[in-house]
């Protein structure tokens, strides 16, 4: 990868969580992330800081890309924007793929691609439906933590939730326990959800498959299994997917001179 | 002419000011005598106005500041354009609005159409009706008739009358304004062009606020003028290779400009705009020969407009501006809840797209909160540009 000795880092800062990506000679060799909190500067040189341990500075030329919502505040060499990273990302983690859904924390993207660069893309508006956040209120709700989801959805049947606003569907949930609704019934009523609206999103791309998942949910098999009902298309979990956007930027810091 | 007293607003020493400003040199319009006539949209036949000796301006509505006031009475869910031009109205905010003796609407959308009934209110309100389509030919004796409508709307209203010779004048002097804006933004033919687009942005819409025509074919010919000689020198505020789009889209100006930097910040130039402030305006000229009121009518009813159904002549325009100005993409911006745009994107989109043009829409409305978003999209949409 590039220059001899050239340290790529790529970091992604997020809503929710700060992703890094360091790639030496030809190799990603290190991923590492952290919460956001409230100091994206702070929490995006710790989470360098990490993938540097073990390695010289001084002894090697550091290349770094910032990239997510909090790029501006980040010290780096070059400033891009998260869509560009996860289309280059997804390509390195699933070759040929031709359609990234990010789902992020305040904000999911669907981008048609074409050897890792962006033909073109969709993003939601101000509203939270379809975002990760959506999903996680609902989940704090129900007691039930994200690495459980997965077991709950294989457990349930979806039902259909007519609220796709965060507030509303919350007050909706709450109804539905109270009727005695299983909880794995509801999440899989909350996933399909989520689903649609991303879906009707990408669908004004017109894509092709296959496709595949990043950004926070990305491990999540149901979450792809529903995006993927929803959409008509295979869509590919990605073990790595949350970093698809550090990665992508650790990609492009190989190319700057 | 109607007996009026010139007094300021009683909120008026809360205002900043430029705002103050405005309301003093509006008032002082008033004590020369000049009957002051208030607009909205680029529909609307100013040469009418200058024809009997009033003064036309645009009215306030490109601004965020009255839209609590304005929902207080309108759904949240409207077009903040029509929100904004409510609420300067009802909280006396608007010097254009406060001094206007007649204000001249016009049915573009339907959201408008029904704000005039309630704006009708508080002020005289004379609305305008526009035919829904060019094409055919029953459109074009409508509008006629139409504008004679308001001919006579405007004789009752301040005592005048119009002569067809005031009116042909008046079409000369406007069309002499049109040619003089239009070589200003062609100066962003260049490569790189001579201004940014926010630059070029300023010059379009606060032209409309200059109310005496030689000063201000003087300032644009002045401001032309230091372009040209800048440009001689070697100054360079734009980048070469910086990305060239076109702007299409709704009315662009005061909150929205906030699309503008987003664009420009992330290393793109607006090098024309296709919107009302600009091209769509400012790019034909009003037929000089023959009978005047059917020369006026042509020339509005081919504003290309999404109200109009087909809109061909937008496309018209669009096409022709990305090859003039040698185009590298089109930015749409579409106000939010604006149906015949947010419509029309579709046929825009596939327009751009047998044209090989990389497109982006960005809906949007009066509020900062999207901010972050519009920089992260024309980011990506310039970094796909390559």
């Amino acid at each position: 990868m590039g220059h001899q000795n050239t340290l790529c880092i790529g970091l992604d800062c997020g809503s929710s969580f700060c992703k890094g990506a360091l790639g030496l000679n030809g190799e990603i060799v290190g991923l590492a992330s952290r919460p956001t909190g409230w100091d994206v500067a702070g929490s995006a040189a710790l989470v360098k800081a990490e993938l540097l341990k073990g390695y010289d500075p001084k002894e090697s030329l550091v290349r770094v890309v910032a990239t997510g919502y909090g790029r501006e505040l980040i010290k780096a060499d070059k400033i891009v924007t998260e869509i560009t990273c996860h289309a280059k990302g997804a390509e390195l983690l699933a070759p040929q793929t031709r359609l990234v859904l990010d789902i992020g924390g305040q904000d999911y993207k669907a981008i048609a691609t074409l050897n890792g660069q962006v033909i073109s893309f969709q993003m939601n508006d101000k509203c939270a439906a379809g975002s990760g956040r959506f999903l996680e209120v609902i989940l704090k709700r129900l007691e039930v933590d994200l690495s459980q989801l997965d077991e709950f959805l294989a457990a349930g049947q979806a039902i259909t939730l007519n609220s796709a606003c965060v507030v509303f569907a919350e007050t909706e949930i709450i109804g539905l326990l109270a009727s005695g609704v299983s909880r794995a019934d509801i999440l899989g009523g909350v996933v399909a959800s989520l689903a649609q609206k991303i879906a009707s999103q990408a669908a004004r791309l017109d894509p092709t498959g296959p496709a595949a998942l990043t950004g926070g949910l990305a491990q999540n098999l149901g979450v792809a299994k529903a995006l993927g009902q929803a959409l008509g298309l295979t869509v590919r979990p990605l073990l790595k997917g949350p970093y698809a956007g550090a990665l992508g930027a650790a990609l492009i810091a190989l190319d700057i001179d | 002419m109607p007996k009026v007293e010139f007094k300021l607003p009683e909120t008026f020493e809360s205002f900043g000011e430029a705002r103050k400003s405005g309301f003093l040199k509006m008032k002082a319009l008033k004590e020369k005598g000049a009957g002051v006539v208030g607009v909205f949209c680029v529909y609307t036949p100013l040469e009418v106005f200058l024809a009997a000796g009033l003064v036309p301006v645009s009215l306030c509505s490109t601004s965020d500041e009255t839209i609590p006031e304005a929902e207080k009475t309108l759904p949240r869910n409207l077009c903040p354009l029509i929100k904004a031009s409510y609420g300067f109205a009802v909280a006396d905010k608007c010097p254009y609005m406060y001094f206007s003796d007649l204000v001249v609407g016009e049915t573009t959308c339907d959201g408008k159409k029904k704000m005039y009934e309630l704006l009708g209110q508080i002020k005289d309100v004379h609305v305008l009706n526009l035919p829904q389509t060019q094409s055919g030919q029953r459109s074009l004796p409508f509008l006629i008739s139409e504008l004679k409508a308001l001919k006579d709307k405007v004789e009752t209203a301040f005592g005048v009358t119009i002569a067809e010779a005031d009116l042909t004048r008046a079409i000369k002097e406007k069309n002499a304004e049109k040619r003089l804006i239009k070589e200003f933004y062609e100066l962003s033919q260049m490569d790189p062009p001579p201004m940014t687009g926010l630059q070029q942005l300023q010059v379009l819409f606060g032209s409309q606020f200059k109310f005496d025509l030689p000063e201000k074919l003087a300032d644009l010919r002045q401001t032309i003028d230091d372009l040209k000689e800048a440009r001689a020198k070697g100054e360079r505020p734009v980048a070469k290779g910086a990305k060239r789009l076109v702007m299409t889209g709704c009315p662009t100006g005061g909150a929205t400009e906030k699309v503008i930097k987003a664009i420009e910040e992330s290393g793109a130039v607006i090098v024309a705009y296709e919107n009302c402030t600009g091209a769509r305006q400012y790019d034909r000229e009003v037929r000089e020969d023959g009978d005047p009121w059917e020369a006026l009518a042509e020339y509005y009813l081919g504003v290309g407009c999404s109200v109009m159904t087909p809109n061909p002549n937008r496309l018209e325009l669009l096409g022709r501006l990305c090859r003039e100005f040698k185009a590298d993409g089109v930015v749409e911006m579409v106000l939010q809840a604006c149906h015949t745009y947010a419509i029309e994107t579709q046929t825009i989109r596939s327009f751009l797209s047998d044209k090989g043009l990389p497109f982006l829409t960005l809906e949007t409305d009066y509020s900062a909160g999207d901010v972050g978003q519009l920089k992260t999209r024309a980011a990506a949409f310039i970094e796909t540009l390559g």
